[in-house]
């Protein structure tokens, strides 16, 4: 099998190549033939990864270990979960994984448009076979496949790192590339408007669907890794802007400007050259985050590997994009002037573009911070770092302004908001705002960034929760329905603003528990068993934290476990018992290292979080001395962190309501012409 | 022109500002990344260095390493890892990290006291093997 | 090697070379079908694919209908709404304009209802009373403009 799928990785280099040429030659020739052996070829691609990525798990499921790839990730101690998911564990796999998830998704844009929007397919299909094809070179010509052998057998394999055997790290990595990989597609359509020049709206909307399913992966997969950070790595925090964190987050802040321009562009006809340029430097960002993630060049938690030619490659693609891209957007620059301008500072168009320009300005930032001391050492020869303090003094002020947008944005007016629209959409959450900023300092919050923090999310609460109420009343009045149908009808037939809407209650969410982090809490203790130690959160009820004993199991478990000791710490809150929680130390066959597991005890006012950081005698412990069962313990009491998985939830949420599919075409335009509100407007009683 | 003079205004000012931000952020938060022979020779030539936070790489000499009983510090001596004759003594008041062997790569971050002793806020430790894959030594 | 082992491996080997050439020549055969025996994908719009101007037709209707529920909602007060609706009825009659003539007046792309209804809304439309002063559109019987106040013509009234 494992034979086979080499093979087939070598037969898709010339199908892919082929399939690229014919969708070009076909579109520009108009020729029926050639574009259908180009949309096949597709389907062909993505047959031959299939096969080839189930020739590398078969390497692994039958512990092939004369196969590079498979020695090094995998033993034959190793669950067999983590051996079938052992494809994209490393560098090589990762690669063939992402070149199987575009062609996945190549092949469902293919099969979804086979007799729709034929003037843009072919030149879709010849893009999209024309990055599986640098793909494939790359695995097949740059000392990365994954099917290189030794020319002997080891006895066995290294075994996976520990800190990759749990479940996080198993779906955090495809849920991130199903994002990246769906962004192909709105490039692709991109890059055909571009070159057949139907360049107005009808390029957007009809690959909205698309922009949204990346970021929905994106925004999932970026969380997924803060959830394993926090969970695994056993520091108590969560982000901690990391070279391929930041990797990840450059594409989510540019998609996420996209999301907002393409309104913009439906509604006004303006900023075309805007949106073009944005597609492709989220597409580029994508790019760039597999190659830095795959290319050694900045050192960090996550890199794989040190091979430089593999960077030269990929900086030589992406480059040639985005010279290729440039020259088409200027030769089409006639065709992409805006059809209207902005009449108002005060507009929504005006919220939109400042929204634009600030994430932009964000994603900038974030990647000069990740590649400034390359850059710094290749020109002053100074080695410098630059660290979390940098990107959050960036980032704080920027991220509130974008916050404290997501609450004007959807109530001003377009075009051009006058002094009535601001007063009356304006006043009261403005006034629920400082209230709240207000009540928190009397009751003795006094960090200010958090303070404004709050203040911002019940401002865009207020807003949104008006929204909901108004909207929901308005409908229920001039239907005759009741409240829970009318907001029903509302949300489906307005599936993207209400969606949008429930997305921005899921930042609000997720900057709610952010701001918690300004109250967190860190002790240290050294406890012998029977000890406690009291800490006492920032709300005021105090808990009490007693080492009840160290149990040691040796070489049960997980296979590839040598020995693990468990610390039992026994939790009361105010006096009252409130269960245990466990932290331990394990040591795996795998890694030199001991590997440490934290104990979580998580509810919606905050995490209670314990660390295991020392054992004060290892050998002591393992063989049971009563005398040698202290410990360092450290509590960590983190305010609010379970919002961001809530609110994560919401935004998830809020992104499926926005995608669900509507009624077809023409029956939206029916509706939107005789969906007219019975009765005149100025008598159905329109003041509130 | 004058259509996009709104836009080219918003966008200036936002990049103003960003930029400004950007530039203060670097020149507050930025660290030298030195070795310790660079350290040592820095803090001798200027005596005010001994405020300055920075970031050294070195090793840990194999047999330094102390931990004072009863507090949270542990002490032990670093090396630079070409000169291997230049060193210093290091404090540290925190966990150490799980991967802190005896004589393993660190990554310090903290300043020289003028006592010649680095107090380290943040350690970090050059787990090598974390995720390459050298399986070429492994046994037939 | 023993012989038993060598002829498993030969074995294994035959059988793999006859799996990769019949996979190879399978995917060869799919791709390179349509161009051999002329088989043709569609190039052509799609019945229910809207066309440029109704789309842009669709988003003006789209506006109209959203302010109209703005002002019901209370989001928009009465002078916003006012013109705000002026604006986007204008608009939204060009596009209905542009629509017609791209389509040629042919009703093969719509069903007889849709063109009805079509047809009675922009009535409505027109049918308002163009304000010469300030251009607002007023309802029909209108004496008044109810944007800028100016006496409406005569004539046109009632």
């Amino acid at each position: 099998m494992t034979n086979l799928g080499e093979f087939a990785l070598w037969v898709a280099l010339p199908v892919a190549a082929w399939g690229m040429a014919l969708g070009f030659a076909g579109g520009r020739t108009q020729r029926g033939d050639l574009v259908l052996s180009a949309e096949r070829s597709i389907y062909a691609v993505f047959f031959l990864l299939v096969l080839a990525s189930a020739g590398v798990m078969a390497a692994f499921i039958g512990d092939k270990f004369q196969y590079w790839y498979v020695a090094s990730y995998s033993n034959a101690e190793l669950e067999i979960f983590y051996k079938i998911t052992g494809l994209w564990a490393g560098q090589r796999g990762s690669l063939l994984f992402w070149a199987l998830l575009l062609g996945f998704f190549s092949s469902i844009c293919v099969f979804l448009n086979r007799t729709k929007h034929r003037e843009f397919m072919p030149y879709v299909a010849a893009v999209l076979q024309g990055v599986m094809l640098f793909f494939i070179t790359v695995l097949l010509f740059a000392d990365v496949n994954p099917f290189e052998q030794f020319d002997f057998t080891p006895a066995n394999g290294q075994g996976l790192n520990p800190q990759l055997q749990n479940y996080w790290m198993t779906i955090h990595p495809p849920t991130l590339y199903l994002g990246f990989t769906a962004f192909t597609i709105p490039f692709a359509f991109a890059v055909a408007a571009l070159l057949n020049g139907r360049l107005d709206a009808r390029w957007i909307q009809l690959t909205r669907r698309w922009i949204l399913t990346s970021w929905f992966f994106l925004s999932i997969g970026i969380v997924m890794g803060m959830r394993w950070a926090y969970e695994e790595l056993g520091w108590g925090g969560y982000w901690f802007w990391d070279p391929v964190e930041n990797a990840s987050l450059l594409p989510w802040l540019t998609a996420t400007a996209f999301l907002h321009s393409i309104q913009i562009q439906e509604k006004r006809g303006m900023l075309k050259v805007w949106n073009m340029s944005l597609v492709l430097m989220t597409f580029l960002l994508t790019i760039f985050a597999t190659f830095l993630t795959r290319s050694g060049l900045i050192e960090s938690v996550h890199s794989f590997a040190q091979e430089i030619k593999i960077a030269y490659i990929f900086l030589g693609f992406m480059g040639s994009i985005l010279a290729g891209c440039v020259v088409l957007i200027l030769y089409r620059l006639p065709k992409l002037q805006s059809e209207n301008r902005i009449e108002s500072f005060v507009s929504r168009e005006s919220a939109f573009l400042f929204n634009n320009l600030i994430l932009i300005g964000a994603a900038f930032a974030v990647f000069w911070g990740t590649i400034f001391p390359l850059v710094a050492e290749a020109v002053t020869g100074e080695k410098i770092s630059v660290g979390p303090p940098f990107f959050e003094k960036v980032n704080f002020p920027i991220g509130l302004v974008l916050l404290a947008l997501a609450g004007i944005g959807p109530v001003i007016a377009w075009r051009r908001a006058s002094k009535r629209n601001l007063q009356k959409n304006f006043i009261i959450p403005t006034a629920v705002g400082l209230a709240v900023a207000a009540g928190l300092w009397i009751v003795g919050a006094r960090h200010a960034l958090a303070l404004v923090t709050w203040s911002i999310c019940a401002f865009v609460v207020v807003i949104i929760a008006i929204e909901f109420w108004k909207g929901t009343r308005a409908r229920a009045r001039i239907e005759g329905e009741g409240y829970v149908l009318a907001l029903f009808h509302l949300v489906t037939r307005n599936r993207r603003r209400w969606g949008g809407y429930v997305v921005h209650i899921g930042m609000v969410m997720i900057y709610f528990a952010f701001a918690g982090a300004a109250y967190n809490v860190d002790e240290r203790a050294h406890l012998n068993p029977g000890e406690s130690v009291e800490v006492t959160s920032p709300f005021g009820h105090t808990y009490t934290l007693t080492h009840e004993g160290l149990s040691v199991s040796i070489g049960r478990g997980q296979r590839n476990l040598v020995w693990q000791a468990i610390a039992t710490i026994s939790v009361k809150r105010n006096g009252k018992a409130r269960g245990i929680l466990t932290s331990e130390k394990r040591r795996y066959t795998t890694s030199e290292t001991l590997m440490t597991e934290v104990g979580i005890r998580s509810n919606a006012q905050e995490d209670l979080y314990l660390i295991l950081s020392a054992l004060d005698d290892p050998d002591g412990a393992l063989a049971a001395d009563s005398d040698a069962q202290g410990i360092d313990l450290q509590v960590l009491i983190k305010p609010f962190v379970a919002w961001i998985w809530y609110g994560t939830l919401m935004l998830a949420i809020g992104t499926l309501i926005a995608l669900w599919p509507s009624v077809d075409r023409k029956r939206l335009v029916l509706e939107a012409m005789t969906e007219r509100p019975a009765g005149d407007p100025a008598v159905a009683g329109a003041a509130d | 022109m004058k259509k996009h003079s709104r836009f080219m205004v918003g966008l200036v000012g936002v990049a103003a500002i960003v930029s400004y931000l950007m530039w203060t952020g670097v020149s507050e938060t930025m660290v030298y990344f030195l070795t310790p022979t660079e350290l040592l020779e820095r803090a001798a030539a200027d005596p005010s260095f001994h405020e300055v936070g920075v970031k050294v790489s070195g090793q840990v000499v194999p047999g330094t390493y102390a931990r004072v009983a009863g507090e949270l510090l542990h002490t032990f001596t670093v090396r630079d890892l070409e000169d291997e004759a230049v060193e210093f003594q290091v404090e540290f008041r925190d966990a150490l990290p799980d991967t802190f062997t005896d004589e393993v790569e660190v990554v310090l971050e903290g300043r020289l006291r003028a006592d010649g002793v680095f107090e380290a806020a943040t350690l970090l430790t050059k787990c090598g093997s974390r995720y390459e894959a050298s399986p070429e030594d492994l046994p037939r | 090697m023993t012989p038993p082992l060598r002829a498993l491996r030969t074995r294994t080997t035959v059988a793999l070379l006859f799996g990769g050439m019949l996979v190879a020549a399978a995917v060869v055969l799919f791709i390179i079908q349509p161009v051999v025996k002329g088989l043709h994908a569609s190039l052509e719009r799609d019945e229910n694919e809207l066309t440029d101007t109704e789309a842009r037709k669709r988003v003006a209707l789209l506006a109209l209908r959203d302010v109209e529920y703005d002002f019901l909602a209370g989001k928009l007060d009465e002078v916003d709404y006012r013109s705000l609706k002026s604006e986007l009825t204008a608009e939204a009659l060009a596009a209905l304009e542009a629509d017609e003539a791209v389509q040629g007046g042919s009703a093969a792309t719509a069903g007889a209802d849709l063109e009805e209804e079509i047809a009675q809304i922009r009535a409505g439309l027109e049918s308002g009373t163009g304000c010469g002063a300030c251009s607002f559109i007023n309802d029909e019987g209108s004496r008044f403009c109810s944007s800028c106040g100016c006496a409406l013509p005569a004539e046109v009234a009632g």
